[in-house]
């Protein structure tokens, strides 16, 4: 571009520096201020206590907060299938020549993602409901009563129970995030397939899943970072109950402070969060990108 | 592109041999898209029950529509308060939101200058930093600077959190701009400032309008920082007016969900009258990031 496109920079500056500082007094700010609590033993009054590593060392052995970071990788591992694995074969049926309606079918189910979290909590504790629950009276109504039970009070499937209205609410999106990166594949791969029939999908698949994988490894990315940082559901469903069943490691961080008072540990505890959340992606882009390279040898 | 015709009859032919799998996908299809609306439809139709009756039959469909719910549902959430205060912090953060991405976008699209990578990575940083790890440090930041509790205290975070994927969108679309129109307003002797709001700004609307409806939706839905800085009831907005609302009556199941029912009514507006541009969008988007 000529020179005088060029403006000077004081007027780039003018013109950043409203985002930047925005974006930096909520995001990078309260990071530097939490790393800084997290020294100190605070109930929120004008004493603050210096302890060190203390916070930290209190975190690697609290039970509870171990549990709710395994609920978050589990919760990860249900949406990784849930979420992006069917939202994948959706994608793939919308693009066939097969599907009628496609753009209801888009419009339909793109329309649960645009709900407030909140909202959609409050949908799932009604059909997960003991008396009026729409689960229960379509078992009752399938001959299944031995089955029907009080969801949110069971402790061993309370993750997956959580899971699943997560699930439902973005299967829509990352449908859409699958369509769009898939657009670039040849339309005539899944003719053959639907030619073919069976022996056409097994080779569509040859060459739908590496032409696919850059999309997949987005959405990937995009689906753990959205586990690990789950809040709104869980807080609004099950408020991480039974007991500490479905806790999450942003509503212990929540409850540590806001219930119990405990702002220092509460600091700590996000510093924890951030730290194991990027650890998490960083480790899950290494393995991907290994894995989108291996796939493109063959 | 045509077809030769020989392949077309064949085509034609095993299309007729592959009607049972053809039925069999979209009947999997539909069911997919009917468990997607089913419960909001539900919710809907039982909105309109009195509470016996639905607590008679869950699924049945009500015998004499009536409204009351709706009534008792604004009056005990105060609906007409949190429906305001959520407007006016959700269209003041649309337009900040939107102001920003729009100038940043297009700076970073056009114009190379020393920490551009380092600064779009510091904003796609936004869209992986689990957010709500940060509720506790932004409270205590916000509390000690008397910034909670007022009326503007979410915007703050509103556009800060939101600013990343409109800023890759206006950036990836302002790139598809041919740089001819700047070249040539340069020409007649417009400055930078002019060039980008009186030439470039009119061109990037469509753009823009996908922005502003996206973070609509995601500023109206909004609960974790109102719940952690709004502790004065009469700022309240609607989903966290909808919490305690919930807790206080969650017996009351048509009533909960008339309330439900009106909290989401915006969002549905909005959504069915630009469906197919917010799912361009959205498209546009995927690619992108």
């Amino acid at each position: 571009m000529g020179k005088a496109l060029r403006p000077k920079g004081w007027v780039l500056l003018a013109y950043l520096l409203p985002g930047l500082v925005l974006y930096s007094f909520v995001v990078l700010i309260p990071i530097l201020a939490a790393f800084r609590y997290s020294f100190f033993s605070w109930t929120g009054g004008p004493k603050k206590q210096f302890i060190g590593w203390e916070n930290y060392a209190e975190i690697m052995r609290d039970e509870v907060f171990w549990r709710s970071f395994l609920n978050n990788v589990l919760m990860t591992g249900y949406g990784l299938i849930g979420q992006v694995g069917l939202a994948f074969v959706f994608a793939l049926l919308l693009m066939s020549k097969l599907v009628k309606w496609k753009g209801l079918h888009r419009t339909m189910s793109y329309f649960p993602s645009t709900l407030a979290p909140v909202i959609i909590a409050f949908l799932w504790m009604l059909i997960y409901n003991y008396n009026y629950g729409m689960l229960n009276s379509g078992l009752k109504g399938l001959g299944l009563g031995s089955l029907v039970q009080s969801w949110l009070d069971l402790t061993g499937p309370i993750v997956l129970l959580v899971s699943i209205p997560l699930s439902w609410q973005n299967i829509g999106f990352f449908t859409l995030l699958m369509l769009a990166g898939l657009s670039s594949i040849n339309k005539e791969v899944l003719e053959v397939a639907e030619l073919d029939g069976a022996t056409g999908v097994r080779k569509a698949w040859y060459v739908i899943i590496p032409l696919a994988k850059p999309t997949l490894i987005v959405a990937s990315l995009l689906c753990i970072a959205n586990n690990m940082r789950g809040f709104e559901h869980v807080y609004a469903l099950t408020g991480g109950g039974p007991g500490n069943a479905s806790s999450v490691m942003a509503l212990y961080a929540y409850q540590s402070s806001f219930l119990r008072f405990r702002y220092g540990y509460g600091s700590a505890l996000a510093i924890a969060i951030i730290t194991l959340t990027m650890l998490i992606i960083w480790l899950s882009t290494l393995g991907l990108r290994r894995r989108n390279q291996e796939g493109g040898v063959y | 592109m045509e077809m030769p015709l020989e392949l077309k009859a064949q085509h034609s032919a095993r299309r007729i041999l592959l009607h049972p799998a053809k039925l069999a996908v979209n009947a999997l299809m539909l069911l997919f898209t009917a468990s997607c609306i089913f419960p909001l439809l539900w919710i809907g139709y039982s909105s309109l029950k009195t509470q016996a009756e639905f607590a008679n039959n869950i699924l049945s469909l009500p015998q004499a529509p009536q409204f009351g719910n709706y009534l008792e549902a604004i009056r005990l959430t105060n609906m007409l308060q949190l429906s305001w205060n959520s407007a006016r912090v959700t269209v003041l953060s649309v337009i900040g939101i939107t102001a920003i991405a729009f100038v940043t976008g297009y700076i970073t699209a056009r114009i190379d200058f020393r920490g551009k990578k380092a600064m779009l990575f510091y904003y796609l940083f936004g869209m992986l930093v689990p957010i709500h790890a940060l509720l506790v440090p932004i409270y205590l930041l916000f509390k000690n600077l008397g910034l909670a509790d007022e009326w503007y205290t979410l915007i703050i975070p509103y556009i800060a959190f939101n600013l990343s994927l409109p800023i890759m969108l206006v950036s990836s679309y302002v790139t598809g701009i041919p740089r001819e129109m700047e070249e040539a307003a340069a020409i007649d002797g417009l400055s930078f400032s002019a060039t980008m709001f009186r030439i470039i700004l009119p061109m990037a609307i469509p753009v823009l309008t996908t922005v502003a409806i996206l973070q609509f939706f995601s500023c109206w839905n909004e609960f974790s920082f109102a719940l952690v800085l709004l502790k004065d009831e009469a700022l309240r907005t609607v989903p966290l007016g909808m919490s305690y609302f919930k807790s206080q009556h969650s017996t009351d199941y048509p009533q909960l969900m008339a309330g439900m029912i009106l909290s989401m009514l915006p969002v549905t507006v909005i959504y069915f009258a630009f469906s197919s541009r917010i799912i361009a969008g959205v498209m546009s988007g995927a690619v992108k990031g």
